[in-house]
């Protein structure tokens, strides 16, 4: 069982380690924390386009490249739920693989549109340019179940984790599926411009993204803990497995003088 | 397939029966779910407010094409609703099973008079030409509403998996930790409403 949890470590790191970068490149140099208003007229956007070429190209590049880096975090997860938890079912780990790979495709496709926007921002129609940040921010909007697969399914594994302290305590698997479920708020993103609906607005920027970070944090620092158990838990089957059969070939021994 | 024991191979394991004091009815966990709802709604809540401080006189001319009877017949049903699915918990928790069902089955039944209601209402207002993008008092009750409604929905479909486990499982206390959860989550659809209903439809301009 200790081979089975062998990179898991590096993996668990790799979630804050993209978050950092999703913040910093994706969020900050790439314009997206916060989001350029939904209401701000066209000309608006193509200016910050062109005054801010370099800054989103920087970031967005570095958000694709690091955007995997949640997969791999997800993978971490769905290993602790496998080996911790499923035992011999392992269709909830399976779907909590698949919904981290999936957020994957819409993060990177939103940065490709942002990135095409910052490629050639001077020959391009501010239209065109608004086009293109819309597009980034409805996909990245609008994709929300994948990771709410993700979120649910994992919720639904730790609650069945039998041991007395589960592995992941139980607030924080029903913590990601509220956060998982609350997502179905961006569904009114596209109907408004402005407001708490609108794609920069207190529900659907503020609160359902910081969420989903503080999901990312908090389940990152269980999941460290949940290593050590397991590794334990491993260490133990595997020196009460070398005495049994030691016992084993005693017995055999002493039968056969 | 799982093993006849679904506990076997993990270390420190509570195959005790739950039967010691719980401060709280229901699972912990799900505590956590509805203060975490709790919270989001309440700052849509305050938000409500804060922009109904910035144009009263809108928030109080579109609250006038609400019809307050609607809104007071399903705080009426889901009371109802709410009483009924305590009342099967504490049957429950005597062990009479078929009381159980018998409440289970009305609480939904009543239940469903609050979708049909609603059903009604946003029907007659879509067909007034009134959607979520008239104006923000509508953005709000469409939103705030129909989150809600999804909340009831779900909710529906918890008291329909309490009767389906009541109907199959020999009752213990982790069937009684099912119910009762059940029942929080549908008091806190209730309790939604008892706040959404006053501030949508009854709250008058100063």
């Amino acid at each position: 069982m200790v081979e089975r949890l062998k990179y898991l470590r590096f993996l668990t790191w790799c979630g804050p380690v993209f978050l950092a970068v999703f913040i910093v490149f994706w969020g900050i140099l790439g314009h997206t924390i916060p989001p350029v208003p939904a209401d701000l007229p066209a000309k608006d956007i193509g200016d910050m386009f062109r005054a801010e070429a370099n800054g989103i190209r920087i970031g967005m590049g570095m958000a694709m490249m690091f955007a995997v880096f949640y997969l791999l975090w997800g993978l971490a997860l769905a290993k602790i739920v496998e080996i911790g938890i499923e035992k011999d079912n392992n269709v909830l780990s399976t779907l909590a693989v698949w919904g981290a790979g999936l957020t994957v495709v819409p993060l990177m496709c939103s940065c490709v549109f942002w990135l095409a926007g910052a490629y050639r921002p001077e020959v391009l129609d501010d239209t065109i340019l608004q086009l293109l940040y819309d597009m980034g921010w409805l996909m990245i909007d609008m994709c929300f179940w994948v990771t709410s697969v993700q979120m649910i399914a994992l919720g639904m594994a730790f609650i069945q984790d039998p041991r007395r302290e589960p592995l992941i305590p139980k607030w924080m698997a029903w913590y990601g599926i509220w956060v998982g479920v609350s997502f179905v708020a961006e569904l009114l993103m596209p109907y408004f411009k402005g407001g708490i609906f609108a794609r920069q607005g207190t529900l659907n920027f503020w609160i359902e993204f910081f969420v989903w970070f503080f999901w990312i944090v908090g389940l990152t620092t269980y999941m460290v803990s949940a290593l050590r158990r397991l590794e334990a838990e491993a260490r133990g089957a595997t020196s009460t497995e070398r005495a049994q059969a030691g016992e084993g070939v005693g017995k055999v021994a002493g039968a056969t003088l | 397939m799982r093993p006849s024991d679904p506990t076997a191979g993990h270390a420190d394991l509570d195959t005790s029966p739950v039967t010691g004091q719980r401060r709280l009815a229901g699972d912990e966990g799900v505590w956590s779910f509805i203060t975490a709802d709790l919270c989001l709604f309440a700052v849509l809540f305050l938000l409500f407010m804060t922009e109904r401080y910035k144009a009263p006189a809108l928030f109080e001319t579109s609250r006038q094409a609400l019809d307050p009877l609607l809104g007071a017949l399903n705080t009426l049903i889901l009371l109802t609703s709410s009483w009924l699915v305590a009342l099967a918990v504490h049957r429950a928790r005597e062990g009479q099973r078929a009381a159980v069902r018998r409440h289970l089955t009305l609480a939904m039944l009543v239940g469903a008079g609050f979708a049909l209601t609603k059903v009604y209402e946003y029907w007659h207002k879509i067909d007034a030409g009134i959607t979520l993008l008239t104006n923000d008092f509508f953005m709000f009750y469409f939103a705030l509403t129909g989150l809600h409604f999804l909340h009831y929905v779900g909710g529906m479909a918890v008291l329909a998996l309490c009767l389906a486990k009541t109907r199959a499982e020999h009752q213990d206390a982790r069937y009684l930790t099912w119910l009762e959860s059940g029942g929080c989550y549908w008091h806190m659809v209730d309790l939604l409403w008892l706040v959404l209903f006053p501030m949508i439809y009854l709250l008058r301009a100063p």
